[in-house]
This record gives C-alpha cells, structure tokens and sequence, in this order.
C-alpha cells in the first residue's frame, strides 16, 4: 500500500483518531531522526579511535548531516506540540551556529569551538582532523562540555517538550479521563486486558462498534508484548472492563505505540520490529518513580532525566525484539 | 618477480591521507611514495612507472579520472585504485569503467586497502 493510499484511509477515520493516528506516525519520525543522530555519533566514535583514515570532508559531512538531522527532529517535536517551535529553533539555531563555529575554526586552522580541554580520551593523533572529530564529538555530548550546550543535551530537551505536552504522551491526571473519553466516544473501546486498540493503517470506514479481541489485530509486536501476560486470565474477557482502560495501542503488523492512561503512572513504549535490524528498535519513556530495572530485561540504554527515564535498544534482531516485549508485557501486566 | 617490493604511489590532497598510508602500507615491505599535487605525482610517474597508484578522486588541479587516464596512457600494466568520498560513489564507478582496479570509499580502514592491493598484486604477478 502506498503511502498515499494510507493517509487517504486514514483521512476517512474520526477526527480525533484521525489526529491520534497522525501524532503516532509523527513521533515515530522524531524518533527515527533521534535513532540517526545517535548513529552519526557512534560512526564518529568509531572513526576518531584511530584505525580509520579519514579528511576533513568526513568530520564537515558528519557536522553537516548531524544539523540536517536535527532540526528534522525539531521540526517532528513542533509540529507534535506546537507551542514548542519557538523555544526549540531558538535553541537549533545555536547549534546550526556552533557547527558553522567548529567548521569555520578549524578551516582557519584554529582549534575547535567547543569549550572543554579534556581531549585524554582521543589524543591518539594530533592531525587537525582528528583534532577537529574530537571537538565534534565534545559538542555532540561531551561529559566535559558545559551543562546544555550538547546535541544530547538538546534531544534531551526535545525529548522534554514531545513526551510532557504531546496529545498522546505525557498524560497530564487532569488529561487522563479526557483520553479516555475520547477512546471511548470515538467508538474505539477497550479490547481485551483492558487496552484501547487502533490499527494505524487499517481503513476504518466506519469504526468498530463493538469490542474487538487482540486476535483480531494483525500486530506481531502487540502479540509478543501480551502473550505471556495473563489474558487468558481474564475469563469474564473484555466486559470486565466497565471504567476505561489504562492503555491505549496504536498498531500496525510490525509496529506498537503503547501509551498508558493513568493518571499516576507515566509510560510510553514504542517499538518496530520488522526483521530490518537497521530499522528496528524499542524505545521506552517511564516517569522518574518506575522501576525500569523490574520491568525492562537486560541490555537496554537507559537515561534518567529531571522529567523521566528514556530508555532504547537498537540494532537488536526482531527476535531479541520480541523476547523483550514479552517480559516487558509480563512485568507490565501481571 | 613474487619477492619483490611492490612500488606504491598515493596520491590525495588531503595530507593526513598520505601520511597515515604510507607507515601503514609499508609494513609490509612494499615502497610508497606519497603526493598531495596530481602534477608532481605524474611528473614522477614519468620518471619510474609504479606498480599500484592509489588516488584520490576529487582533487583541485587534476582529479583522479585524469591521473588515470594518464597513468593508464604511460604504463598499461599499473593498477589504479580510486578514493572516493562520501557522494562520489558514481563518479567511482565511471573511473571502473575507464579502467581502474577497484575504488575504496573514505573513511576506510587501511586493512582494507591492503586488501584490494593483494588482489591487485596477484594480478601483477599472474
């Protein structure tokens, strides 16, 4: 199916699912950008250890396609939550200055921009090139750099904006009932375990108006994460449910949005799982209180921030994938 | 023939390119000569043909399909191997077709160079 075709289906839903499915779509994006940059700063990494041959036009590339990158990811993070953009340009903007900076010094045979002298842990070579990598990586997230003045610092922040005032996440207590209601009068009603389910891409003519099993949706992710998780212990099934659900998913055959609706408990898990290892990740976003370590396996890269924890594994295969959802869905749901 | 040194030249106007190339290939015994300017590169070639010429491909004065063309036109026998950069993979694949050896894209690890010149090597010696 086109992607054309897709977003004409998707145009026939509900408004306010119709702007649930967008939003979904859209932070996918945001972090498909966020997973690249995370990649050109590994491929640096790499590069600055000594064992490649590389010039200059590699370190002003890498520059290059970390600014391209980034304010994608910024215009992703205002078009999710539009009240954004002002403060998150503002702050691209000095990026876009510090990487013209880093180029610009070192064309004039300067030493880089970024502030911070430590370079103890690339001092294999004192080449310009070198020397210009090592200051790139320092402004991509050098723990020496000043507070804030990272790349990382900076998806940090955009991370902040996206997960705490985005529709879908960052559910607010007072927008809690508001979420659910809206699940609820678009039609779309809690399936079993007590999740709201949309299927992102399915043509949804007219929406469901009764319950509809988890079966019933073709999402191998969303299977893995509750196949381990109890349904069979819901014997009553979903009539069960008579005050909302917690959850709501957003599903397509390899993807999963799964978003928490309670007003006391933060979590939002995002996944692909294709067999494209390149492409396929999950990314989780918890408030500070969960205990990530008691519901996520091992070899997860976790971040805890002033907001909450983010935590991600990529370039996993769809198997180790699929292990991970269903402990996550057991520790999530038991 | 199979015991002797090949005689390598590099040529690329970046000169951590040269440098960092030269230690590395001449681990092996062989003799490398390097060049940041495609002129005195050519100059030299007249003088004493090499057996392997690695060049860059985008270069200020003369670039790589040049020097190939060139170093094609004096010593049939030589094998040129192409660095390219990032977006240059298309002009790489005219060079092929011009008649270099292979083409490795920048960054690369001096391993795999080494790699291409073997193979390179055995065709000599063949």
């Amino acid at each position: 199916m086109s992607i054309l075709e897709k977003l004409k289906k998707i145009s026939r839903k509900e408004p306010e699912i119709r702007h649930f499915c967008i939003q979904t779509i859209r932070f996918k994006k945001f972090l498909e950008n966020a997973r690249v940059l995370l990649d050109l700063f590994n491929d640096g990494r790499e590069k600055v250890l000594g064992e490649y041959i590389f010039d200059r036009h590699y370190v002003v590339s890498l520059i290059d396609s970390v600014i391209e990158r980034l304010g994608m990811m910024v215009y992703d993070a205002s078009v999710l939550v539009p009240k954004s953009g002002e403060t998150l340009y503002a702050m691209y903007d000095k990026h876009k200055l510090a990487a013209g900076n880093l180029i610009g010094f070192s064309a004039s045979g300067n030493g880089g921009a970024i502030s911070g002298s430590d370079t103890s842990e690339i001092s294999l070579s004192a080449e310009p090139e070198y020397q210009l990598l090592s200051d790139v990586l320092r402004w991509f997230d050098g723990k020496e750099a000043p507070t804030g003045t990272t790349v990382m610092d900076f998806m940090k922040q955009a991370f902040f904006y996206v997960l705490q005032f985005d529709a879908i996440g960052g559910l607010e207590s007072s927008d809690s009932m508001k979420n659910q209601s809206l699940f609820e009068n678009s039609g779309v009603l809690a399936s079993d375990m007590g999740i709201y389910l949309v299927d992102l891409w399915k043509d949804a003519l007219a929406l469901p108006e009764k319950r509809r099993a988890i079966n019933d949706f073709n999402s191998v992710p969303l299977k893995h994460l509750l196949m381990d998780a109890g349904v069979k212990d819901v014997k009553s099934g979903p009539e069960n449910i008579h005050n909302g659900a917690s959850w709501v998913a957003a599903v397509s055959e390899y993807q999963l949005s799964l978003n928490t609706l309670k007003p006391d408990f933060q979590f939002r898990l995002e996944t692909l799982a294709s067999g494209y290892e390149q492409s396929d990740f999950i990314f989780i976003f918890a408030d500070k209180s969960a205990s990530l370590d008691s519901i996520l396996p091992a070899g997860f890269h976790i971040e805890s921030t002033d907001y909450g924890q983010l935590a991600w594994n990529l370039d996993v295969s769809v198997k180790t994938i699929e292990d991970s959802l269903m402990i996550i869905g057991r520790n999530l749901f038991n | 023939m199979s015991d002797q040194p090949l005689r390598i030249m590099v040529i690329d106007d970046e000169n951590i390119v040269g440098k960092r190339l030269k230690p590395a290939l001449e681990k092996t015994g062989d003799i490398v000569e390097t060049f940041e300017e495609g002129e005195k590169a050519l100059a030299r070639f007249a003088q004493e043909p090499f057996d392997i010429v690695v060049t860059d491909i985008r270069m200020e004065k003369i670039d790589g399909i040049e020097i190939l063309e060139q170093i094609l036109a004096t010593s049939g026998r030589t094998k040129v191997i192409i660095i390219t950069g990032y977006a240059t993979v298309e002009i790489a694949r005219e060079a092929l077709s011009k008649g270099a050896f292979d083409f490795i894209a920048k960054p690369f690890k001096p391993s795999d160079l080494r790699a291409i010149i073997e193979r390179a090597s055995r065709e000599l010696r063949s």
